[in-house]
């Protein structure tokens, strides 16, 4: 039924269909037509949406690793291609970037109510940036969408953020442009491994690229020194981005300030690009470098799940602890990449997306009772459940979702990581499971004190319950939470060849106990 | 003394017909209220047009070498900085015109000023021989001390000249000291001859020579501005009329970078190690200061001047690296710099509605609610200084990294990137001023002056395909390096 998109560019048409409506808009409509605007940017989106869902049917797990490749010459001088394609890993990641762009945009209708021209013109863009970052296979290509996507992220923060915007905004952009030109070092030299060889390194003397996949073809041959050097180098860009223990600083003044729909897509989307990092470059480019830093990794992602947890436990202010929370579990996402097993690396991946939509759904909630009260503040609210009844029983789902209860996708997820932690060294598990308690124990207290209790503040007598649209907005991600959770098959299945590759590439036992026993990846590594 | 041949002359013809419409200009300005503003302005271009044509006309038609006896030369290296150099002065040209009309001196002054300026950056660019070099590079100095007092009666015009004069004459001075003492040691001031005798000379008189290269360096980098000798940078650069600022900031630092590079690959690969550290440090130094200085700057073109400071570091990064790699990522990266300048400097001419208003931050305030167009193509130019995709900012300096790690100068490229990222927070100054601060004043205003606007819309739109479709000037500029040795 969806053929056709085998027949198109699909993943260039995806990319810049958003591009095309943020020019439509700069050029063809006047800023007093805000409604119009509005539905139209809002329109672009769910296009986009509607353009990216056949990928989900005629993507073939069982097919070639990466699909819907697209390829061009760009600047041959240099060996600069466009290299468009996504395997399972980006085929989520679109889908998800796709998804909470219609969300966002449907929520802005109410949040945003000045320069809503500009506003929904960066929206557009940052969505381009976001989509192009996860089908680049040129490293090239994928810096240039990586920086693009910095600047309509600052001005969503700088414009239409709250009270301290200025400074939340010009340290988000310091914060990331800094990770990232350390990392466009490590890309560079790379660049002249692969050919002529650079710092007195006899480079490998191919033909200059910068494809991402032949650079993992070069990875076991990078001598374990260099290796080193460049995995810190992408470390610092990706880790700001995650963001990692220490390096996190920047998110909660970014969050707290950004509009809803800004934290929607910061948490749900660009979160992911530092741990898709790490997945998609410095396990299989960068093994030997990966298992000589693999202590730090794993230290500073269990540092960053109790931390997370603990910060989020003191705050008062509801957006700041999710927030937070965000640390917490991105710490988790990062454990179960660095557990370099299956397992480890389909939960991570797996969690990945459950982070994107609880956490989205959560910044989406907030958003809702800040738009009606002003304020954030936990112990401005207390009894509310009974003025906002279907409001509550979003938010309680989301919440279990968010601390894993079985049958929500959280738990999916979670559990995944734990096993393959566990498989890698116990107490890694261990210190993990004491996140999730802690995980719990915040949420759950947060739920508590907004929404139990006798209704004592006046101002929350006249609070009205969801309407239509928040519902609309709101429904999709609740029931993609619960297929996650009851039915995650499926999405197991499109990571399966991914994962099996990166683990192929970064764990060269695993590699070799594959080869002798085929078709039997996940026993042997148990056996391990 | 080598017999000239005549058809060396008519080689020159582009230079030749150069000064002789500025000298032009000059006399008709002489006479009665001389040529108007616009008048001067259609002038200029068109010889700075005739003139580039006529300088792809001898490169087609001249076979490629040696003319004068040895004096200039003919070469592709050349021919790239002869037409980057008549875009910096064409869209000079056309930044200046509304201004030199609202000054009230004499138009046809300020613009035979500035192509004798360009006549002098032609010649230098090629130079093969230190004299011929340094009276072409005093040619252009001479114009532009001339050009930065322009505003007679204002002091700080008065004291950017004077000091920019002084200090220029000193290096001047510095760098023909310096090139007295090569040319003592290797018996020539021939670049090739002097690259020819280096080897032999270094092992007799190494304290000359490197004396002598000290000087000469020392010369090369006043001229680019580069820490520790920039500081006559800001105040000329504050104190000169903005159009003249533009004009040093682009079109003079691109040609003193011309001749810098030939002198350094051409005529000093015989002493590749001590240059480079000491070019390594001098970048390194640039870039931090450059940057840091700029960070706390409240006056625009202050800030752009400090800019402008950090950038030579980063193209000194390329240099140094003594490589086809560097050398045409300097290319491309100064015709990249100087469009996105050029354009920058524009928007800030556009915005001066007095003598000296519009540098203050402030004076940007709101300005993306009054002219969206303007302050979208400020945006741009900002986000090219920094060196964010996609625009030709961060093409060039993606390649000037990459020229600096390949040559094994990781530690300067670190710094680079390191210094650069920084830069964002003073560049997004004016952002923030444009698009998150209001105004008290948000009545949108028609954008008047349309030469000038056509031309900053020009340099947005250079800047922006530079950096989504490089190829084509990469391919030229890789095809107009010079050999190694």
């Amino acid at each position: 039924m969806f053929e056709w998109i085998h027949q198109v560019p699909i993943l260039s048409v995806i990319t810049y269909v958003p591009l095309a409506g943020a020019l439509v808009v700069i050029f063809g409509m006047k800023s007093e037509n805000s409604g119009g605007i509005r539905r139209f940017a809002t329109g672009v989106a769910l296009l986009d949406f509607l353009i990216s869902v056949p990928l989900w049917f005629e993507f073939e797990p069982a097919g070639e690793l990466f699909q819907f490749r697209e390829s061009a010459s760009w600047i041959p001088s240099i060996g600069v291609r466009y290299e468009f394609g996504i395997d399972g890993i980006a085929l989520l990641l679109v889908l998800l970037t796709t998804l909470l762009g219609v969300i966002s945009f449907l929520s802005s209708w109410s949040a945003i109510k000045e320069r809503e021209k500009e506003y929904y013109v960066f929206m557009l863009l940052l969505q381009t940036g976001m989509l192009g970052v996860f089908m680049a296979l040129d490293f090239f290509l994928f810096y240039v969408f990586w920086e693009v996507m910095l600047v309509p992220m600052y001005f969503l923060i700088g414009i239409w953020g709250g009270s301290r915007k200025l400074y939340a905004a010009i340290k988000f952009f310091l914060y990331t442009l800094v990770g990232s030109v350390l990392m466009l070092l490590g890309i560079l030299a790379l660049y002249f491994y692969n050919a002529g060889g650079l710092l007195g390194y006899e480079g490998l003397g191919n033909p200059r690229t910068f494809s991402i996949l032949q650079f993992h073809e070069i990875g076991s041959q990078i001598p374990g020194e260099l290796q080193w050097w460049i995995f810190l180098a992408f470390f610092v860009g990706f880790a700001i981005k995650v963001p990692m223990f220490p390096f996190h600083t920047w998110l909660p003044d970014a969050h707290v300030e950004a509009p809803t729909a800004g934290s929607v897509i910061l948490a749900g989307v660009l979160l992911k690009m530092g741990t898709y990092g790490f997945v998609r470059f410095s396990l299989p480019i960068l093994p030997q470098g990966t298992w000589e830093l693999l202590p730090w990794m794993v230290a500073l992602s269990l540092i960053g799940i109790i931390y997370g947890a603990l910060v989020a436990m003191a705050q008062k202010d509801m957006k700041k602890l999710v927030a937070y929370s965000s640390v917490s579990h991105l710490g988790f996402v990062m454990l179960g990449i660095f557990a370099l097993n299956t397992a480890g690396l389909n939960g991570g991946i797996l969690q990945m997306i459950n982070h994107g939509l609880s956490t989205g759904a959560l910044f989406l909630l907030v958003g809702v009772i800040y738009e009606r009260r002003h304020t954030r503040m936990i112990s401005e609210y207390g009894g509310i459940s009974s003025k906002m009844p279907l409001y509550a029983t979003v938010f309680l789902v989301i919440t279990m979702a968010s601390i894993g209860l079985p049958t929500l996708n959280g738990f999916v997820g979670e559990f995944t990581i734990l096993v393959g932690a566990f498989n890698r060294t116990w107490w890694w598990a261990l210190v993990g499971a004491v996140g999730i308690v802690l995980g719990a124990a915040y949420m759950l207290w947060m739920f508590q004190r907004v929404f139990f209790g006798p209704l004592t503040n006046p101002e929350n007598e006249n609070l009205e319950d969801l309407d239509r649209r928040e519902l609309l907005y709101l429904m999709p991600l609740v029931i993609l939470c619960f297929w996650i959770g009851l039915y995650p098959k499926p999405f197991f299945a499109v990571l399966e060849k991914p994962v099996d590759y990166i683990v192929r590439k970064v764990d060269a036992d695993y590699a070799a106990a594959v080869a002798t026993l085929p078709a039997a990846g996940a026993e042997t590594e148990e056996a391990r | 003394m080598p017999q000239i041949p005549l058809r060396d002359f008519l080689y020159l013809l582009p230079e030749i017909f150069l000064l002789t419409a500025g000298l032009l200009l000059l006399l008709s300005s002489s006479v009665g209220r001389g040529l108007g503003s616009r008048a001067a302005t259609l002038f200029s271009l068109a010889t700075l047009a005739a003139t580039a044509v006529m300088v792809v006309w001898v490169a087609q038609d001249a076979p490629p070498g040696l003319l004068l006896a040895g004096m200039y030369v003919l070469d592709d290296y050349a021919l790239y900085w002869k037409l980057l150099l008549l875009l910096a002065t064409g869209l000079t040209v056309v930044l200046s015109c509304r201004f030199v009309e609202e000054s009230g001196y004499r138009a046809g002054e300020f613009f035979s000023l500035l192509l004798t300026a360009a006549t002098g950056m032609l010649l230098m660019a090629g130079g093969a021989n230190l004299l011929s070099i340094w009276l072409s590079l005093e040619l252009m100095a001479l114009s532009s001390y001339v050009l930065a007092g322009y505003f007679k009666h204002e002091t700080r015009s008065n004291e950017a000249a004077l000091k920019y004069f002084i200090l220029g004459a000193l290096s001047s001075g510095v760098m023909l000291y310096g090139m007295s003492l090569l040319y003592g040691a290797a018996g020539s001031l021939g670049l090739a001859e002097i690259a020819a005798a280096l080897p032999a000379a270094a092992r007799t008189m190494p304290l000359v020579i490197g004396l002598g290269w000290l000087m000469l360096a020392i010369g090369l980098f006043f001229k680019v501005a580069a820490v520790p000798f920039h500081v006559w940078t800001p105040d000329v650069y504050v104190g000169a009329p903005t159009p003249v600022t533009a004009f040093l900031a682009a079109g003079s630092k691109a040609a003193s970078f011309a001749i810098l590079v030939r002198i350094f690959y051409t005529a000093l690969p015989g002493l590749a190690l001590d240059w480079q550290i000491i070019t390594a440090a001098v970048a390194a130094v640039t870039m931090i200061w450059g940057n840091l200085a700029a960070l706390t700057q409240t006056n625009v073109k202050r800030m752009l001047a400090y800019s402008s400071i950090a950038h030579a570091g980063y193209v000194l990064m390329g240099v140094l690296a003594m490589s086809d790699d560097g050398q045409w990522a300097v290319l491309f990266y100064l015709l990249a710099y100087v469009l996105i300048t050029l354009g920058a400097f524009g928007t800030v001419i556009l915005l001066e509605r007095r003598e000296y208003a519009g540098e203050t931050y402030e004076d940007y305030a709101g300005l993306a609610r009054r002219a969206p167009l303007l302050a979208a193509m400020m945006l741009l130019f900002m986000l090219a200084l920094t060196g964010i995709p996609p625009t030709g900012g961060f093409f060039g300096k993606i390649y000037l990294f990459a020229a600096a790690v390949e040559a094994g100068w990781t530690w300067v490229a670190v710094i680079g990137v390191l210094t650069s990222a920084l830069s964002l927070y003073y560049y997004l100054g004016i952002v923030v001023q444009m698009y998150l601060k209001d105004s008290d004043d948000v009545t949108p205003r028609p954008l008047e002056a349309r030469g000038l606007v056509a031309a900053i819309g020009f340099c947005a739109l250079a800047t922006l395909l530079l950096g989504l479709v490089p190829g084509p000037l990469v391919e030229l500029a890789k095809a107009s390096v010079l050999p190694l040795p």
